[in-house]
């Protein structure tokens, strides 16, 4: 039996019959095989020692047996990784980063709790898939949309506390989050925002509730067990349409990039696109993979003109009112046509809700609030897996510009010539910043993997010596990434820290989250 | 049964024809599988973008098994069908598809205590030959030493095989058989054969 750090056989042994005496026997997972199964199918660690494997699970039906749970954990210091649904994957999967410690999979608290087509809100469990909650709406006719990731197996939940973000005009995901119900280490529960005014009828209309706005403190952490949240939903829009506009010449970036802001910010713009160059997507061949390689501007921009292919385009999607919506497409290309030779191309245009026809002929459903797994379908024969490096930078033409270089010599560097495509596209998932989602692919194979770690690594400190940061990571690389963000000798690391053992002072939830260790952990990670 | 993962690290692998030569693995023995209880199949997945795999389908149909086509994508056959279908019993699948059907078939599946218990990467090599890497219980891989005599109609038998696996846990086996192939247009370099069976004592999530 895989043991917790620090914890003898025999106290493992005594709590786990405690576990079992608590929560049912068949909800405590020990056998090798059952465990297997929480471990990351996406690891960058695969096949090596340091593959952070669980010693066990337990999988509570609610608040009661968490409790029981953390009793116990707190008794014999086992460290608990709460998972959702598991479903994380390129982020670490349902495996823990410390291994041995015991998987708190809350699959089973799966109760949707209340959806509000009038107010536009959901009430769910942790347990809740996209599926789930997609399932719920659908059936009863609701008219609100969800806004799911891609693919959309995963938890809303867990999403949200990940800070992941979607396509629609909800797609910042912890944004949407109003209302948490909390199980401290110490088995309180807590209800934050209006939650916490006994009968409050307003739950999860207002976010802030009186005093500090501790909701986020529960994102990216290891502070507490979210055990209920309300999450803002979009009313079904009337339509949805979209645009494409492509410019010829490379420095058209700057002023591209410039309206795209002022799009978006000024909330004309509100829904995920990506900003690419069909250069770096257009089929291969001698001569653009040697300009490509070069990267020669006025190479690629001849080759551009010689093949009719626009140096850099991205797509406008606009979900509202018909008329609405018709006068901001009109209202962007306005903006746009200050640029010399831009071009626009109409898009798809949709009234809702979509006809069976119209959802049977759609090639992906997820920008219209409908869960899949069609990604899965193209990823490649073997898929073993990916993990993405996804810096946040400025929504600038000169930041894009820049991070493509950099990132573009790390890889070359570390002997991967053609590795500068995929810095492209550049995404919208947030307001007002970009992005850049570079993706390594992870195999069974663990040369590949050490190599693309030690690229990861460099990545991570070459992007925070510009100013960059990750908006979140694989486990692998919580504690680099949060060495990053080391502003005045680490005085927010120190500040989490201090919260983390005041709040859970065993230090048995989630140890090393989003690099938040312990006390007792701390001296052996530092 | 071993994981996927322990089965690759701790398979032992016969890499050569004849594997009748194999002690243990004679077509002899292949009755086994016909002896063992079937699996029985509630759905078999097919991929209708890809010949073969229609052509399989086709067969699974004459055998009498029912099918179901996807184009890649299994999120109609999760959200329309097997969620529902699983919640109430779980019952085994099969199927010859690409490996993302199966990456996503095989997590979901878990959680209601079923295992793929058969497994066969049939990839396509650049002399005209296919090599398929089995894994699973020793009555199936018993079973596939018929692959060795199947010609280019290959699929076929995978048809055959696959209604008739038997519903017990895989052992920590793997062999891999060599087969003439003739590439269909449009066919993958890669696909897989494979069936997800409830499997007694594992862990699951839901109830009957």
């Amino acid at each position: 039996m895989r043991l917790p750090p620090g914890v003898t056989s025999a106290d493992f042994s005594d709590a786990i019959k405690q576990f079992e005496a608590a929560i049912g026997k068949e909800w405590v997972f020990t056998s090798d095989e059952d465990v297997d199964l929480y471990r990351d199918s996406y690891s960058p660690l695969w096949h090596e020692e340091d593959e952070p494997i669980p010693s066990a699970a337990v999988a509570p039906d609610g608040i009661e047996q968490i409790q029981a749970i953390l009793k116990i954990a707190n008794a014999y210091k086992i460290p608990l990784w709460t998972i959702s649904t598991g479903r994380n994957l390129g982020y670490g999967g349902s495996a823990p980063l410390l291994g041995g410690s015991v998987v708190l999979d809350l699959k089973r608290m799966n109760r949707v709790l209340e959806v509000n087509d009038k107010n536009h809100y959901a009430l769910v469990e942790p347990g809740v898939s996209y599926f789930d909650l997609y399932r719920y709406i659908h059936e009863r006719g609701l008219k609100v949309w969800l806004d799911p990731p891609d693919p959309g197996w995963g938890s809303p939940v867990g999403n949200c506390l990940e800070r992941g973000g979607g396509y629609t005009p909800m797609r910042d995901h912890f944004d949407a989050v109003c209302g948490m119900e909390v199980v401290l280490a110490n088995g309180e529960v807590m209800r934050t925002g209006m939650g916490a005014l006994p009968g409050s009828k307003t739950w999860q209309q207002y976010k802030y509730g009186f005093g500090p706005y501790v909701t986020g403190m529960f994102s990216q952490s290891n502070f507490g067990i979210v055990t209920k949240m309300g999450i803002w939903l979009m009313p079904e829009p009337e339509a949805y349409l979209s645009g494409t506009v492509t410019v010829s010449k490379h420095d058209d970036l700057f002023p591209l990039v410039e309206i795209f802001a002022n799009l978006v910010n000024s909330g004309t713009l509100r829904a995920t696109t990506l900003l690419t160059s069909p250069l770096w997507f257009s089929p291969p061949n001698e001569e653009l993979d040697a300009l490509r390689y070069s990267g020669s501007v006025l190479g690629l921009e001849d080759y551009a003109k010689r093949k009719n292919i626009p140096y850099w385009s991205v797509p406008l999607p606009f979900y509202g009112p018909a008329k609405v919506i018709a006068a901001q497409w009109e209202y962007a290309k306005e903006k746009f046509s200050s640029i010399p030779g831009v071009k626009f191309e109409d898009g798809p245009s949709y009234r809702f809700p979509l006809s069976a026809d119209e959802l049977a002929k759609m090639t992906d459903t997820v920008p219209f609030g409908i869960p899949s797994l069609q990604i899965f379908s193209i990823m490649g024969p073997h898929g073993q897996g990916h993990l993405g490096f996804s810096p946040i930078i400025p929504m600038t033409g000169e930041a894009v510009l820049e991070s493509q270089k950099v990132f573009t010599q790390v890889y070359r560097d570390l002997g991967s010539p053609g590795g500068s495509a995929t810095t492209f596209p550049i995404f919208s998932f947030f307001a007002r910043a970009f992005v850049n989602i570079y993706l390594f692919p992870i195999e069974h194979d663990v040369e590949k993997n050490r190599k693309t770690r030690e690229i990861y690594r460099r990545l991570i400190k070459e992007s925070a010596a510009r100013g960059w940061g990750e908006y979140r990571t694989h486990t692998t690389f919580m504690g680099d990434i949060s060495d990053t963000y080391s502003f005045n000798n680490h005085a927010l690391r120190h500040f989490h820290e201090t919260i983390k053992d005041a709040v859970d002072p065993n230090g048995i939830l989630s140890p090393g989250k989003c690099g938040i260790w312990p006390k007792r952990m701390r001296k052996v990670t530092a | 049964m071993a994981s996927r993962r322990e089965f690759l690290q701790i398979g032992v692998a016969a890499l050569a024809l004849p594997i009748s030569a194999r002690a243990g693995l004679s077509p002899a023995n292949s009755a086994a599988a016909g002896e063992s209880a079937r699996a029985p199949l509630y759905k078999v997945i097919f991929d209708e973008r890809f010949a073969t795999s229609r052509a399989f389908a086709g067969e699974v149909k004459r055998l009498g098994a029912p099918i179901y086509g996807i184009k890649g994508d299994i999120t109609d056959l999760w959200f329309n069908d097997l969620d529902a279908r699983w919640k109430k019993e779980p019952i085994a699948i099969a199927g010859l598809t690409e490996h993302g059907a199966l990456f996503c078939l095989e997590r979901l599946a878990w959680d209601h205590g079923m295992r793929v218990v058969y497994r066969a990467d049939h990839t396509y090599r650049a002399d005209g030959y296919m090599e398929h890497e089995l894994s699973g219980s020793e009555a199936m891989l018993c079973e596939a030493v018929n692959l060795s005599s199947s010609g280019t109609d290959w699929s076929n038998r995978v048809a055959s095989l696959l209604t008739r696996c038997p519903a017990v846990r895989a052992q920590a086996s793997k062999l891999t058989v060599v087969t003439p192939a003739a590439k269909q247009p449009g066919d993958p370099n890669h696909l897989v054969s494979w069936v997800i069976a409830p499997v007694g004592a594992a862990r699951k999530f839901s109830r009957s």
